[in-house]
């Protein structure tokens, strides 16, 4: 015997559902786009959980990580631009080569079949900058 | 939970339909329009979605988690297992509680549960990862979950009616 039927036309309540989830969206959205701009945003790198490096986004340079039987090569402030891409990797499913250049805090670039993640973090003000600028 | 031999027949068929859908729609990823992890049609939801109406949560739970299984296992990877698990049982805990609301129709269950998914899906790459950096990736995913929950609601709507027309569902009680 069948348990029960669904209704089969839309209704006003399947629009609100929808628009909740994409409230939910907006709300996440905000708070991760909240993050400094480009300018002291490091990108720190993981494998498997663990932090194995750390590099600048405001100065030109590439490094390769590999985890997990993936190699990844990734280019820090590509094409000039303060940020963090991935260029190339030898993964199966090429997400990370594919998400482009990251350039907030709070953005991160995640590669799965490696367990590697490069995410910008910070965003405040050095410790040896100006408290302030007057005159 | 009692199955008898029908049942469990029904069971393993609609695991099989299932496995061939998600198989299918790996020929056509929808990652190569929006690349991210994670992001997929879902349509062996269609499959768990009607299984929860028509066999209720124990039967849907239990085609999930063979597909889950046998998935990972035909696709020699097993790391993808807690990923479709954990994806697969917060969309149907979630489509089970919306499909209790009267005024939701299949679509909106369907939704729900696309989201549900996404959640559950970001919730294991942050286990896998060690890394709460996944949950940047969260926001696009509920936005597309909107899309393809929509879209499997609308496939599962054509199949009750189809199949109510063909007088092939069984009689509720």
């Amino acid at each position: 015997m069948g348990k029960r039927r669904p209704r089969l036309k839309p209704t006003l309540w399947d629009g609100v559902l929808a628009a909740c989830v994409g409230l939910l969206a907006c709300a996440i959205l905000f708070n991760a786009r909240v993050g400094g701009a480009a300018e002291y945003v490091t990108a720190v790198v993981y494998a498997d959980g663990v932090e194995i490096d750390r590099a600048r986004i405001d100065t030109p340079a590439e490094r390769t990580y590999a985890a997990n039987g993936c190699t990844l090569h990734a280019r820090f402030c590509p094409d000039g631009v303060p940020g963090a891409r991935v260029v190339s990797a030898d993964c199966p499913t090429q997400d990370c080569v594919h998400t482009g250049t990251v350039t907030h805090s709070g953005e991160a670039i995640v590669c799965l079949p490696a367990r590697i993640v490069i995410r910008l973090e910070g965003g405040a003000v050095p410790d040896d900058a100006p408290d302030a600028v007057i005159g | 939970m009692k199955l008898t031999t029908k049942d469990l027949t029904q069971c393993a068929m609609l695991t099989a339909l299932a496995l061939g859908l998600s198989w299918t729609e790996s020929a056509f990823p929808l990652s190569a329009l929006i690349p991210l992890p994670g992001v997929r049609l879902g349509l062996a939801n269609i499959v768990t979605l009607f299984a929860l109406y028509v066999f209720g949560t124990p039967s849907a739970l239990l085609i999930l988690l063979s597909r889950c299984l046998l998935g990972s296992t035909f696709a020699g990877n097993m790391n993808a297992l807690i990923f479709s698990v954990l994806g697969g049982v917060a969309a149907l805990a979630c489509m089970t509680a919306l499909s209790h609301c009267e005024r939701l129709s299949v679509y909106g269950v369907s939704v729900g549960g696309a989201a549900a998914h996404q959640c559950g899906q970001i919730a294991a790459a942050m286990l896998t990862l060690g890394n709460s950096a996944p949950l940047y990736y969260l926001p696009v995913l509920l936005f597309v979950s909107v899309f393809t929950g929509a879209v499997t609601g609308l496939i599962v709507a054509f199949l009750f009616r189809a199949l109510d027309a063909a007088k092939a569902l069984p009689p509720v009680g």
